[in-house]
């Protein structure tokens, strides 16, 4: 029997919490916090390729950077490798980049054009290299070299087409490609309503794209969407306090969406108070007050912002459980003089690009937050607790995700080896959105 | 100190490189024409443009710097290993043009899980340094630079200029 009970057993000598305080549940409701484990088990996050990547709507790229026909551009979700191109017709379509015979991949560059011949293959056709194989702009196997010799018949080219996915150019020219057939909705019913409050900003005219850059991040996917979804880490931003921070900043409201969206709703940036960003209420988006701002953040990791002059709009491609690939993206109106061109770059990127003010801050967050949550970590309590009505510091963004998120895996947010079992989570308590029924959320006591 | 202009412009972009690296921002804005003017570009494949990641005037720049420490920034240092490919002065040795190739590499620090990556070197960025000058009074002073990089995965990024 040991004869000494040490301090930090008893738990009343040190000032900081000991193991089993700190791993005891927090003093709050469930859906107020969520266990670290979805962010660093990789049972959880293979899970989460299958059962919500694969069956998602997930926006890849913008149109303008396939503008020609026969332009093409690769991407990919879940592992699977993905091309899309422009017919001869303008129609905008995918593809699992993936050849039929001996699945190389099609084409192994991030963009180009099929108008000129490959070395192995014919000007106006995707050619796999390899061995020859063609196919049209609509994945129409065109081309088998030898095939009856070696084939007799067996297979031919008929019988050969790549694999077409579901695709759709919307909301301001964003492509979306689905790898399920099957998916019950389009991406109109996909969205929700949850870019309504940008969609005329968007359609107005077409847009076009002047910024790409990419970071991989030792994070957890989901630890950037948090990020996005949610304001409070504002205090790490100099910029934003110096800009926002008034009554116009904290009465800007969050709506909730069905299929796990959430917007903020706008207000004016005191840009003019930031040295070096100036005020920019000169240019901004159609139907968008100057210096005004929305944000969208949509299931499962995207994040489309309309602010002051540009679109910025964050695209993610989950790698592992702690790794995770950003696409940063900004876009202006194809309209633009090179001139208005610049000044909106240069709004962009004093802010969002790899070298602006805010971007490298909330990537060093997030870069923290992996550093502590890599695979096989100690579990941890993550809150999602602030409520403050809806208004901009108040973490429904997170809670309304995961709740989704649980439903989709089937899995509980705060204990992931629990079902996911409705009403038991605390869901936002918040106005039904526009045309959309309430969520059913339900404050129960586990 | 050297008489001949293509020296002088050596000696200011390797000069440049080491203020750079010690964050010495003044110093280096010292080296610079009150009109100069700072680019960060990039040519990308994946969207077929021409893009600008920052650009900024010298006025700017000396705001910039002003606000850093009111930045949260990785602090990773930057070096940069710079060659000065080309120099050309012009036929009244009043303006030269040069272009320097150069890798900055980033120096764990702060930014990543410090106590397993310190120490550890990284490849930032690669690129060319496309420089304007004027030359006066025995030195070469700094009109336009433009930081053409051949990098556009730049995880995450950072504050200072490169």
């Amino acid at each position: 029997m040991r004869a000494t009970i040490y301090a930090c057993e008893r738990g009343d000598e040190m000032p900081a919490r000991n193991r089993e305080q700190w791993e005891k549940k927090p003093d709050l409701k469930l859906g107020e916090w969520v266990d670290s484990r979805i962010y660093s088990d990789e049972e959880i996050f293979e899970e989460e390729l299958a059962k919500i990547w694969k069956k998602a709507w997930v926006p890849l790229m913008h149109e303008s950077e396939l503008p020609e026909p026969f332009d093409f551009r690769t991407a990919i979700i879940a592992r699977e490798p993905i091309i899309v191109v422009r017919g001869p017709d303008k129609k905008i379509r995918a593809f699992l980049n993936v050849c039929p015979h001996r699945g190389m991949a099609i084409d192994r560059r991030p963009a180009g054009s099929f108008l000129e011949g490959e070395p192995s293959g014919n000007p106006k056709h995707m050619t796999c290299m390899f061995h020859g194989w063609q196919f049209d702009m609509k994945g129409n196997c065109v081309e088998i070299p030898r095939e009856k010799a070696g084939y007799q018949g067996r297979v031919t080219k008929e019988g050969q087409g790549m694999r077409r996915l579901r695709c759709e150019t919307r909301f301001g020219g964003i492509v979306w490609v689905c790898l399920d057939d099957k998916i019950d909705c389009d991406v109109e019913g996909w969205a929700a309503g949850c870019l309504d409050c940008i969609r005329d900003s968007l359609d107005e005219e077409p847009l076009e794209i002047f910024h790409y850059h990419k970071a991989i991040i030792d994070c957890n996917y989901k630890l950037w969407h948090d990020t996005n979804s949610e304001f409070y880490h504002d205090y790490m931003h100099y910029h934003n306090r110096i800009t926002g921070f008034d009554d116009g900043y904290f009465a800007r409201k969050c709506a909730a969406f069905d299929n796990g969206h959430v917007n903020v709703g706008t207000f004016t940036v005191n840009y003019g108070e930031y040295e070096v960003a100036g005020d920019r209420g000169e240019l901004t988006f159609p139907h968008l007050p100057p210096n005004n701002w929305y944000m969208v953040d949509m299931f499962p990791g995207i994040n489309i912002n309309l602010r002051g002059s540009a679109v910025r709009m964050d695209l993610m491609t989950p790698l592992s459980a702690n790794k995770v690939m950003i696409e940063f993206r900004g876009l202006g109106l194809k309209s633009d003089t090179e001139e208005i061109r610049e000044r909106r770059i240069h709004h962009h990127n004093t802010i969002w690009g790899p070298f602006g003010r805010n971007l490298h801050e909330d990537l060093v967050g997030v870069a923290g937050q992996g550093v502590t949550m890599m695979p096989k970590s100690d579990t941890r309590r993550i809150l999602h607790g602030r409520h403050e009505g809806l208004y901009i510091h108040d973490e429904v963004g997170m809670r309304h995700f995961y709740d989704t998120w649980g439903k989709w895996m089937d899995r509980r947010p705060s204990n992931p080896d629990k079902k996911y079992k409705e009403g038991v989570v605390v869901g936002p308590e918040m106005p039904p959105a526009k045309g959309i029924t309430a969520f059913p959320g339900r404050a129960a006591a586990e | 100190m050297s008489t001949n202009g293509t020296e002088m412009v050596k000696d200011a972009i390797y000069q440049a490189c080491l203020n750079l690296d010690e964050k010495n921002w003044d110093e280096w804005l010292g080296q610079c024409d009150d009109d100069f003017e700072y680019s960060v570009t990039a040519y990308s494949p994946e969207i077929g443009k021409d893009m600008k990641y920052l650009f900024l005037s010298h006025k700017e720049l000396k705001e910039y710097f002003e606000l850093l420490p009111k930045h949260n920034t990785d602090h990773s240092p930057l070096r940069r290993h710079a060659t000065v490919y080309s120099v050309a002065v012009d036929d009244n040795a009043k303006t030269a043009e040069a272009v320097t190739s150069f890798l900055i590499t980033q120096e764990m620090f702060d930014g990543v899980n410090a106590p397993l990556d310190t120490g550890e070197n990284h490849l930032f960025v690669v690129g060319k340094y496309l420089d304007k000058f004027s030359i006066a009074n025995g030195e070469a002073v700094f009109t336009e630079r433009e930081a053409r990089i051949h990098t556009r995965r730049l995880d995450k990024g950072s504050h200072w200029v490169l």
